[in-house]
């Protein structure tokens, strides 16, 4: 006989109907599981059938075949062993008619203990949301994941074990959504640390604060102890409160990589910071199965990387693309997906291999050549996408001493969420959300210069060696440097301020 | 009379282990009466004649057959240099007096007639005092037609030849390594703008030699001898401008130093100097003053004593920009601790810093703002 039950898998992060074909014919006992199933895929048959004898039912000692439609895509992920194990049930007879019928409009999700019991499983919340932008709103899915049902607003059904699934299809339990549609994730208040407890740094600090109010990209660069960390692990404290659009996708990543806690439904703005020493594919994601990497894990928030110019030379190269796109396209002969990766990227690194150049606590022993070079390995295409660049020096003692204590993370938050509710107004009709996401064309409608600013630049340029591409980069630091002035024209003190955070572009004046 | 192409070919061999402390080679040639015939003997016979040790001499034969001479002369005359010998044609004649003259001299540009030279040295470390302060003597003494002697290093030597490149004034670069190799190498740019304003890059050392510890201190006997007199501006206790000050004093030539704060360990070596006899420099006039009175009648110095005769230029500084000066003070401070001591908010800070870096008032360096050379 032959059953027929749907299904869902993941490709990337968007989810698509599998419909799970089971035939059982007599002949010699076999269980053929066809259709690309990935390692954890076939081992179902065996969690399978102990689970089916184990909640009661018969294992038919029969031919079982096992199809996964549509055939010529991959599949991962343990959720297949539920519909499987219905499907026997439902192809053996041992399902009554109305349970069939029942059967239909279900989806059906879950991973199977050999006692029966169903464990929740990775990516259900995009499974769920793909699923119901396809009609298919009704989802079995273990109880493990009612959270994530909740989020995608799906009708699920909670199920606790096999027998428990057959007895929700043969009528006994009611089909009931377990799931609180109304719980809209709310911001988790997850802090990691108030901006006033960084005494000093107020130049970073400003910087900071500029980058939070137009998703600017920023390179702290100091002396080891200048608080870059510190001041990096605070920075999601003034971003602006996650919407829930955000979120969602947030958490669809999140579910990908089993990283979704249980029934979690808040979430704060994540913070990466994988080491110096990471991958190329964990970084951007990849494998055999394609898994979003850290850039995407960082999505709609920041990606720390310490010790910048210690990463790999391919590292930085691959961080190009979701820099320049704000996603990542994974290539492959068959088909090719693709993660989101807007983040906001903080880089932090010493000015030198020693660590201590230009610091005044600790002589510095590298030579310029050294120095040259290490500054030479950030240089290029990816510091033109870093709009802000901060030298820290070490504060010292007598100096920590006097400082008063500077603003809260909430005052500057506040500040933060004015200058983007003007871009949000600005970009009303655009996919652009911030100022640092601004087109050429944009750039030029929303940022003219002031009178007397085109000198100010044409003296930066002569002067410090401004390159024409920074320019760009000046205009749009200046405009969010506005928004938070509540400025509504860019003045010329917004541009000279802006010269401050471009060091990097100075060819030395009295360089020597 | 003029030397033959094979002889010239034998003293640079000759050269190329004498550079290191090797008077005896003098000896030798005294002896021997030509290169050609030293390099004829055997070792047995070296060590014999110069009363040196059979290892040192064999080590000598194995040194000089090593150099390809003929390549020497082709790739020093394709930079469009050329090499000089002792006591013949272009060899200047000061060098004869100092003690263990160079063999042969490579030379790269032009090591023209000037007269008045001037030595300027200092450290490698050099802090924004003291390249204030170099940068501002160097211009003086380059404008008013001193050629100024240095060593191309970090530091002194580099602030005072780029002010002679600046202002289009030839100046010379005895380096520690051969010609046909700059060091240190963010120099190049540098040692091509000396050769493009008429000043020559000298060493007496094989075309491509490294820069090895032992070379710079020989050098320093060239810097010296070479110049009229010896500035030192910046410089540890025990650091190579204070060598070569020592063999300009060893030579007769004048010693003058530019004293520094007290507590500052780049000063140190200088202001002992001045402790310990040598003239104090306070301005340009005194260096040209310290030359003797036929060299600074051919100097112009019209426009040198009418601009050092002011204290300092003078510069329009608002409220805000004095206050700014005030706490960036001599040394280089950080934005936050202008910030801190002016009581301005960074916002407001950053403009004024780079109106002020823009109309070259103040620098950055690092992050560290400092006072520009007024």
């Amino acid at each position: 006989m032959l059953a027929n039950i749907a299904s869902g898998c993941i490709k990337g992060i968007e989810g698509f109907i599998v419909s799970v074909e089971v035939d059982t014919s007599p002949a010699i006992p076999v269980f053929a599981l066809v259709g690309l199933p990935e390692a954890e895929v076939k081992e179902a048959k065996d969690r399978v059938l102990a689970a089916v004898r184990n909640s009661g039912y018969e294992p038919p000692a029969k031919r079982i075949t096992v199809n996964l439609v549509p055939a010529e895509i991959k599949k991962s992920g343990t959720h297949f062993d539920l519909p499987i194990a219905l499907g026997i049930l439902a192809a053996t007879g041992q399902l009554s008619e109305t349970a069939v019928k029942k059967l239909k409009d279900i989806i059906f999700i879950g991973e199977l203990g050999l006692d029966g019991r169903v464990h929740s499983c990775a990516g259900v919340l995009p499974m769920l949301i793909s699923l119901k932008k396809l009609g298919r709103e009704n989802a079995v899915i273990p109880v493990g994941n009612i959270g994530e049902a909740a989020l995608a607003g799906a009708a699920g059904f909670a199920a606790h074990n096999l027998r428990e699934v057959v007895d929700m299809l043969e009528g006994k339990i009611p089909f009931e959504s377990a799931a609180q549609p109304a719980a809209a994730p709310a911001e988790e208040v997850k802090i990691n640390g108030d901006f006033n407890e960084v005494k000093g740094q107020m130049l970073a600090k400003r910087a900071l604060e500029i980058a939070a109010a137009g998703g600017h990209n920023v390179l702290l660069m100091g002396p080891p102890g200048t608080g870059k960390s510190m001041l990096a692990k605070r920075f999601a404290g003034i971003l602006p409160p996650l919407t829930r659009e955000e979120m969602l996708d947030i958490m669809q990543i999140y579910s990908v990589c089993s990283l979704l806690g249980k029934s979690k439904t808040a979430f704060s703005r994540p913070f990466r910071d994988p080491h110096h020493t990471i991958s190329n594919i964990a970084l951007i994601g990849g494998g055999t199965t394609p898994k979003p990497g850290e850039v995407s894990l960082a999505h709609n928030g920041i990606l720390f990387l310490d010790e910048f110019a210690e990463f790999s030379r391919s590292s930085l190269e691959v961080l190009r693309e979701p820099l320049e796109t704000f996603k990542v396209t994974i290539s492959r002969a068959k088909d090719s997906l693709t993660f989101p990766a807007k983040f906001t990227l903080i880089a932090a690194m010493n000015p030198c291999p020693c660590g201590y150049h230009g610091s005044n606590v600790k002589p510095c022993h590298c030579t310029p050549l050294q120095i040259q070079r290490y500054k030479a390995k950030v240089s290029g295409p990816l510091l033109d996408r870093i709009d802000l660049t901060v030298n820290l020096n070490p504060v010292h003692y007598k100096d920590w001493q006097q400082r008063s204590e500077g603003e809260t993370s909430a005052q500057i938050r506040a500040r933060v969420v004015k200058a983007r509710a003007a871009q949000k107004e600005r970009f009303a009709n655009s996919p652009t959300t911030a100022n640092a996401f601004m087109t050429v064309a944009e750039i030029k409608k929303y940022c003219p210069l002031p009178d007397g600013g085109g000198e100010i630049l044409e003296a930066a340029m002569k002067k410090l060696g401004l390159s024409a591409r920074s320019l760009d980069k000046i205009l749009k630091t200046a405009r969010t440097i506005a928004d938070l002035a509540g400025s509504a024209e860019i003045k010329k003190e917004h541009i000279t301020e802006v010269m401050q955070y471009r060091p990097l572009d100075r060819k030395g004046v009295s360089d020597i | 009379m003029s030397l033959s192409y094979e002889e010239k070919l034998a003293l640079l061999k000759i050269n190329s282990f004498s550079y290191l402390r090797a008077d005896w080679l003098e000896r030798l040639l005294g002896i021997f009466g030509s290169a050609q015939e030293i390099l004829k003997q055997n070792a047995a016979a070296l060590s014999e004649e110069g009363k040196i040790s059979l290892q040192t001499a064999e080590h000598f034969l194995k040194a000089a057959s090593a150099l390809y001479a003929e390549r020497e002369m082709e790739r020093t005359q394709k930079t469009g240099g050329g090499i000089v010998f002792k006591g013949h044609e272009g060899y200047p004649e000061v060098l004869l007096d100092i003690k263990e003259p160079p063999l042969a001299l490579y030379i790269r540009g032009k090591l023209g007639e000037n007269a008045a030279t001037v030595a300027m040295v200092g450290t490698r470390k050099i802090t924004p005092y003291g390249k204030r302060a170099a940068a501002r003597l160097a211009e003086d003494l380059a404008l008013s037609g001193i050629t100024l002697v240095s060593g191309l290093a970090r530091g002194v030597d580099s602030i005072v030849h780029s002010a002679a490149v600046k202002n289009c004034k030839p100046t010379w670069a005895l380096i520690g390594t051969g010609i046909g190799r700059i060091y240190p190498p963010e120099n190049r740019e540098l040692a091509l703008g000396i050769l493009d304003k008429g000043g020559a890059i000298i060493s007496e050392l094989p075309y491509d030699a490294p820069p090895l510890a032992a070379h710079f201190p020989r050098r320093n006997r060239l810097i010296a001898g070479l110049s009229k007199l010896v500035v030192v501006v910046e410089g540890e206790e025990k650091s190579g401008a204070l060598i070569t000050a020592k063999m300009a004093l060893e030579q007769g030539l004048d010693v003058l130093a530019v004293p520094g704060p007290i507590d500052s360990p780049q000063s140190c070596g200088t202001n002992r100097l001045i402790r310990e006899g040598a003239a104090m420099v306070m301005d340009a006039r005194d260096i040209i003053d310290a030359l003797p009175v036929n060299l600074k009648a051919a100097l112009d110095t019209d426009k040198l004593y009418a601009a050092t005769d002011k204290p300092a230029k003078l510069i329009d500084l608002n409220e805000q920009e004095t206050k700014i000066m005030a706490a960036i003070g001599d040394g280089s401070k950080s934005v936050d601790n202008i910030a801190l001591e002016t009581g301005f908010d960074i916002a407001g800070l950053s403009g004024l810093l780079f109106n002020m870096e823009i109309n070259n008032i103040i620098y950055c360096k690092d992050g560290l703002y400092a006072r520009n050379k007024f």
